[in-house]
């Protein structure tokens, strides 16, 4: 069932894989699931979303959702503010990561494990503890209302969830032979060089990773911006989706409907940096 | 060496990207210290942030010199918010806070003691008693910006095609229990047409139930106390939930869903369930117990709907309640934020009340015919109105006990999960409330907070 | 904390024995290299992880002053039976929904990057579930769970198997909300799939030769490439799943009866309805000792098991 190795599907293996379509499909199916009831929700009232037994398609078409939805709150504004965060986080973030994992991945030195052990703990205490100490901390800094503590972290290795990023950087580096350093060593380069045209070239699935999973965790961040933006006008995506479930009401068909927009820049995203997942790095390939 | 190249151009790009950002962060830094502000945190559907943010404005318009009034609008997660300004001293002006913590902040001295003002801003001083959230014999945070009762909605549609009578609009006529029952009887129906006490009613086909068992205390709070019990007994510390009369309160709601049928069980229902008003709109409930502010999203509901008051067990009883709002004790702007405290009440300038989701808090507004007119004479509030709810109110309401009880966070925890374990129908409603009586007796029970007031 | 730097990294490098002096150079390249992660963890984290430890041991609530009452909150918790409810739940989810899943998302990925045509459209499609906000597919699910009308029991009632309560009854709820996390699969196999690009295909070709099927491709091959990606998801599933929250938000409430009284879910009402502060973070701290005791005894364990290429070479 190995799923790497159908180039050329021998007789026998030509029924597996259809079996193994089928399998493909139906679990398809399943997954479009929850996607179909966004899209039948965002079309209905509030009233027709919670019939029981559920209908799948809604009746009249609840097409006003859309307009009502996106201009209760300046959606757009939201866009560009999100957008900036993204823009500064997800670089830093994959740049700060990537370099802290090669560093503990391809480069020696004393106290590295315990250093990576020490930063793995950070992510072990519940944030809810922290979280009082550090807003305490940036309004010091009279940082309040600003991108800052939500932007800055990100430079240092994402300080916090970021260990995440170092850690998977680090897992796939050390999947890659060090003899491709080595060579490069000997050649007179420094170990910047080695991270830059060797080590980064020949990871982008996992960068891709990293840019997926920040983007989205970005996207979707509720709880910073609701501490650290007060003025509605530096509001993010998250917190204008929020306002249609706010603590004792929810306006469902409004909600599912601005939630079907606000993801589709996050499924397209996906769906064009998947493509670096089938680049194949053949590494004894580049190393022969 | 082709990658080298690449990746520098993209370094660079980057960091062309970075400064951008950084440069708009900085340049939110500057526009966000502007001058003096007066700070107003709330929460609330988009329909509740449009009506206070142009409160807020229409006070903006009041005041002279360069202070301006900055709302927080905070959808959800609002406590979390209001601990992190709280730890951080920077507490807004004016704030909704959750009652628990508002009691908290006030013993704390976080919260100004609005009793001083009285005599001076009979705004402040001339609400109705009942509303003033007192955290010690002298000492107010004030009360909520607006007050709610719950009362029992109907669709009328309903009522008719079922021939029965609609509940009555005043509290002297208050359904009996048992009336009440019968009502939901001939309501509910299954999708064959069949009555509950018919053979053969399918109750997993009910096409229209008749009521909504409402397990939630506050909309058992007024029953329990109309069958003379409360949920304390006079020394606050040893519960009557456990008593005869509580325990028939509770049995009787459970048996509408598991006994009568008339209500759908929690399993039925399941969590997140469309809301109360949507129910009632699309004719799957025919009269449910609901919070007064039901009326907003009832009114845009295309039916036609009614307002009754609840079923009684001898005196008319139901519960009034309110979200706390408080001044910060260490507000730089102490005028401004007492008229902004008058200001957000007043049902002539803000929207909600004469839309239906709130109901004021001054008295002259359930006494006076002129200012009871100002925002219940609109197509939103049906004719009775006036008796089932105005009238009600001052007559037959008693402040929801989650609101007044001190520790009521611990309480809470002990009979949210009895509740839930007693609305499944498997467990004897006695035994559970035995159960968590022992618990509550021994010592988390510390009594009501005072209100001189009433 | 030894427990964690015991897998120690396997180090090529260090047990190649480079030339002469440029060990230092190295050591020099790599704090350098390390250090945005070590100033974030000084200036970020430390501080605030330091703050909570203090509070831990006092008694305070926000607003208020607090008073230093030492160990007071650590033994009010061995009384506490809503902590006890509490850890035992979130054990019974982890130890159940952690392995699930990493085999559910282990087995998609290979399902999907089995190359076939449409790839990127299978593999969106798979994804799909993860993206779609939590509030939207938890009222799917509500309906899915219902017993009365919805979809399992449906199916469970037109194939005559009994039914369930799902998440309304104490029993099964936590079940359910396993079966549901099951849904959220999608990270894993993403990390899969990106792990998947780094196996060799040469190997397979070799498997091959020597007159290997398909199975042994998997087990000699696939397997043993993908021992860093499956640790890795191990380890953050373990500390992330610790760590629900949502599903009681969301689903739940932590009900019926507190079945699905999450740990942060009671410490999150503990710190912000309640305000106290204190016992919260004392709260934390025992779930920081579990957490890293069992992440260390993974690290450990690790050595036996994970595969790294940089140290297997030549």
């Amino acid at each position: 069932m190995s799923a790497a190795t159908q180039s050329r599907p021998a007789r026998g293996l030509r029924v597996s894989r259809g079996v193994m379509f089928l399998v493909l499909a139906l679990g398809a199916l399943a997954m479009l699931a929850p996607f179909a009831w966004l899209i039948r929700s965002a079309l209905m009232t509030d009233a027709q979303i919670f019939i029981n037994p559920p209908q799948w398609f809604p009746n009249p078409v609840a097409w006003e959702n859309f307009p009502d939805a996106l201009t209760a709150q300046p959606f757009a504004r939201y866009f560009l503010n999100t957008m900036i965060i993204e823009a500064v986080v997800v670089t830093g973030t994959v740049l700060t990561c990537s370099l802290t994992a090669f560093s503990f991945a391809r480069l020696r030195w004393r106290g590295r494990n315990l250093v990576f052990g020490v930063l793995l703990t950070g992510v072990m205490l519940p944030y809810a503890v922290t979280l009082i100490p550090t807003f305490v901390g940036w309004a010091a800094l009279g940082a309040l209302d600003t991108f800052i503590p939500l932007t800055v972290p990100a430079w240092f290795a994402g300080a916090g969830g970021g260990v995440f990023n170092i850690f998977l950087f680090r897992q796939f580096f050390l999947t890659i032979p060090y003899e491709m350093d080595e060579a490069a060593y000997i050649d007179g380069a420094n170990p910047w060089q080695v991270f830059i045209s060797i080590v980064m070239p020949l990871s982008k699935p996992v960068i891709v990773v990293v840019v997926i999973f920040t983007f989205i965790g970005v996207w979707n961040d509720f709880l910073g911006p609701l501490l650290y933006l007060s003025s509605s006008e530096n509001f993010t995506l998250a917190l204008g989706l929020a306002t249609f479930q706010s603590a004792y009401t929810a306006q469902w068909g409004l909600l599912m409907a601005a939630s079907l927009v606000v993801i589709l820049p996050i499924v397209l995203l996906f769906f064009v940096l998947q493509r670096y997942f089938v680049e194949g790095v053949t590494l004894t390939g580049i190393k022969g | 060496m082709k990658p080298l190249v690449l990746n520098r151009r993209d370094v660079l790009r980057l960091g062309g990207v970075t400064a951008l950002g950084g440069a708009l962060g900085g340049s939110l830094v500057a526009c966000s210290s502007a001058g003096p502000q007066l700070q107003y945190m709330f929460w609330g559907s988009t329909a509740e942030q449009e009506a206070v943010e142009s409160m807020l404005a229409s006070f903006e318009g009041t005041l002279d010199g360069e202070l301006t009034v900055e709302p927080l609008y905070t959808p959800d997660d609002y406590d979390t918010k209001l601990n992190a300004l709280v730890a951080s001293n920077r507490m807004p002006d004016v704030a909704y806070i959750s009652n628990g913590m508002a009691y908290r902040l006030a013993e704390q001295g976080k919260l100004l003691d609005l009793s001083p003002y009285f005599e001076d801003h009979p705004g402040i001083g001339g609400r109705l008693p009942e509303a003033y959230n007192f955290w010690s014999e002298t000492q107010t945070f004030g009360t909520p910006a607006a007050l709610e009762i719950m009362c029992l909605f109907t669709n009328k549609a309903a009522f008719s095609e079922a021939g029965v009578e609609l509940p009555p609009v005043t509290a002297a006529d208050a359904w009996s229990w048992d009336d009440f029952v019968d009502a939901a009887y001939r309501l509910t129906v299954d999708q064959s047409g069949r009555r509950p006490d018919e053979d053969g009613f399918d109750t997993t086909q009910v096409a229209r139930f008749g009521t909504l068992a409402n397990m939630w205390s506050a909309a058992w709070y007024g029953l329990l106390l109309s069958n003379g019990v409360d949920v304390v007994d006079a020394s606050g510390t040893t519960t009557q939930l456990n008593s005869p009369e509580a325990v028939a309160v509770l049995q009787n709601l459970v048996d509408l869903m598991h006994e009568h049928r008339v209500a759908p069980s929690p399993t039925q229902l399941g969590n997140n369930a469309p809301s109360t008003p949507a129910q009632l709109a699309s004719n799957r409930l025919a009269m449910a117990i609901d919070g007064q502010w039901a009326l907003l999203d009832i009114s845009k509901s295309d039916f036609d709907y009614g307002i009754g008051v609840l079923p009684s067990y001898g005196t008319p009883m139901t519960a009034s309640m309110g979200g706390a709002i408080g001044i910060s004790a260490e507000t730089e702007h102490l005028e401004e934020a007492l008229a902004l405290y008058v200001h957000q009440s007043d049902p002539t300038v803000v929207g909600l009340f004469g839309e239906g989701l709130w109901m004021p808090v001054e008295e002259k507004y359930y006494t006076d015919e002129e200012l009871i007119a100002t925002w219940t004479d609109n197509e939103v509030h049906p004719q009775e109105y006036r008796t089932a709810v105005v009238d009600y109110t001052m007559s037959s309401s008693k402040r929801y006990f989650a609101e007044t009880m001190r520790n009521y966070e611990a309480i809470d925890k002990i009979i949210s999960p009895a509740l839930e374990r007693v609305q499944t129908g498997e467990e004897e409603v006695q035994a559970v409330m035995d159960e968590i009586a022992a618990e509550l007796n021994d010592g988390v029970l510390q009594g009501f907070y005072p209100n001189p007031l009433v | 904390m030894s427990g964690v730097s015991a897998e120690a990294a396997p180090n090529g490098a260090g047990r190649r024995g480079r030339r002469g002096n440029t060990g230092r150079a190295e050591a020099r390249w790599g704090v350098l290299f390390a250090m945005p992660a070590i100033l974030g963890f000084v200036i970020f984290t430390i501080g605030p992880m330091i703050a909570s430890f203090i509070l831990s041991l006092t008694d305070w609530t926000v607003g208020g002053t607090p008073a230093f009452i030492g160990i007071d909150n650590y033994v009010a918790l061995t009384q506490d039976k809503l902590f006890w409810k509490s850890l035992g739940v979130t054990t019974y989810y982890t130890l159940a929904a952690v392995p699930l899943a990493l085999l559910v998302g282990f087995v998609v990925a290979l399902l999907v990057n089995a190359g076939w045509r449409l790839q990127s459209l299978w593999r969106t499609v798979y994804y799909l579930p993860t993206l779609v906000p939590a509030v939207a597919s938890a009222v799917l699910w509500i309906w899915i769970f219902n017993p009365d009308s919805g979809l399992f029991n449906s199916v469970l009632r037109a194939v005559g198997l009994p039914t369930s309560n799902w998440i309304y009854s104490e029993s099964t709820a936590v079940p359910s909300l396993i079966i549901m996390s099951t849904w959220g699969f999608g990270n894993a196999m993403v990390i899969f799939l990106a792990g998947l690009q780094g196996v060799p295909r040469q190997l397979y070709e070799a498997v091959a030769l020597d007159g290997g099927g398909a199975w042994s491709k998997f087990r000699h091959v696939t397997l043993p490439f993908m021992t860093p990606v499956i640790f890795y998801n191990l380890v953050t599933g373990v500390i992330g799943t610790f760590q629900v929250f949502n599903q009681a938000y969301i689903m739940t409430s932590g009900g019926p009866n507190n079945a699905t009284l999450f740990y942060i879910y009671y410490l999150y009402t503990k710190a912000f309805t309640d305000s106290e502060m204190g016992y919260a973070s004392a709260l934390a701290w025992v779930l920081f000792v579990i957490v890293l005791v069992i992440t260390a005894l993974l690290f450990r364990n690790a050595r036996s098991w994970v595969y790294y290429e940089t140290g297997d070479t030549r």
